[in-house]
């Protein structure tokens, strides 16, 4: 069974429809989540590899954090 | 009795249109040969509705409501949106779809046990509008597509998937003979996409897979898991669902490989395949 973040999958749901890339959330596009320490720094952090395992989809991951994949 | 007039599966991609240049011309060539000899044929069997087996990449379905298999009802499809235009370098456009026949389907699907969910409102990506971009160009044959969760596991099984497409198929048939019915698949073979694994492809499995289809050999692929799917053809390789319910609604028939090519610079194992009884 895959893991699943649901809270990392609403937060990156709802940037990723604003279409806009980014490097790293701020505290500001965190703001109103309800996200574990782990799950807030690896948004923070653009930590794809992180965000992976902690259960974030991804589509998501790089719908959101497109620069940060090298292909 | 309908008939069904064609049946095709092919990959879709962002980058199959949004980068051609970054692939090898070769590659590119044979994969884009592939597309347009499936258009010529696609054309000559004067369909008059393409019904579509395709996935959602979460720009529409959200994990607060995810349906494993829904029936698209929209009037008209941006096939693709002004947004994903850019990015795959398709010009915007609207796709007439099919919402009579949607909803004569999901209506038929309720009574007899597939409890299909069903939208009115889809913003498709590239599983719609790269494969119609070669296949359909001039937009003029109406699209009914049927969604299946590809990419937010839990994910039907690919027996449900093959038992989907058989009943979808079997709908068609049923339907007045003055109806043409072509079948289109999209998605798959093997791409890992937006894991740490990103750009990797199996050809094997993608060559497994095909060989399969090329014998109407479908046991095998509907007896995959989810598991095996995900260690050998990726998260993207789950899109296979797609291909395992048109082979469904087409029981028997055989797969023509047009064209395959293992194309890392598109992220993805890339098909083009007739299928014919």
């Amino acid at each position: 069974m895959i893991r699943t973040s649901y809270a990392l999958n609403k937060i990156l749901t709802a940037v990723a429809r604003q279409h806009v890339m980014k490097e790293r959330l701020t505290d500001d596009d965190l703001t109103g989540h309800d996200l574990s320490e782990e799950e807030r720094a690896a948004l923070k952090a653009g930590d794809i590899t992180g965000l992976y395992h902690l259960g974030a989809n991804p589509y998501l991951i790089r719908r959101v954090f497109r620069s940060r994949f090298s292909i | 009795m309908a008939e069904i007039v064609a049946a095709l599966l092919t990959s879709h991609a962002p980058l199959i249109t949004g980068r051609p240049e970054v692939s090898r011309p070769e590659q590119r060539d044979r994969l884009y040969g592939g597309f347009h000899e499936l258009r010529r044929r696609l054309a000559a069997a004067r369909p008059d509705l393409i019904v579509m087996f395709v996935n959602d990449h979460i720009q529409n379905f959200p994990y607060s409501n995810m349906p494993a298999f829904c029936i698209g009802l929209a009037a008209a499809y941006d096939a693709p949106s002004a947004g994903a235009a850019r990015f795959m370098r398709i010009a915007p456009r609207k796709v007439q779809g099919a919402p009579e026949w949607g909803a004569a389907l999901l209506e038929r699907g309720l009574a007899a046990g597939f409890d299909f969910a069903y939208s009115y409102e889809i913003e498709s990506w590239d599983e719609l509008s790269v494969p119609l971009h070669f296949l359909l160009p001039e937009g003029l044959v109406p699209v009914m597509p049927v969604y299946t969760n590809c990419a937010a596991p839990p994910l039907p099984t690919p027996r449900r998937c093959h038992e989907v497409g058989a009943f979808v198929g079997a709908f068609a048939r049923s339907r007045p003979a003055t109806e043409r019915i072509a079948f289109l698949a999209t998605g798959g073979i093997s791409h890992w996409v937006g894991t740490p694994e990103t750009g990797r492809i199996n050809p094997d499995f993608d060559r497994r897979v095909l060989d399969h289809v090329v014998r109407a050999d479908i046991e095998p692929l509907i007896r995959l898991t989810h598991a095996e799917i995900e260690r050998d053809g990726g998260n993207g390789g789950q899109e296979i669902r797609n291909w395992i319910a048109l082979l469904g609604a087409v029981p028997g028939w055989k797969g023509e490989v047009l064209a395959y090519e293992p194309v890392p610079e598109w992220i993805t194992g890339c098909a083009t395949v007739w299928v014919h009884s």
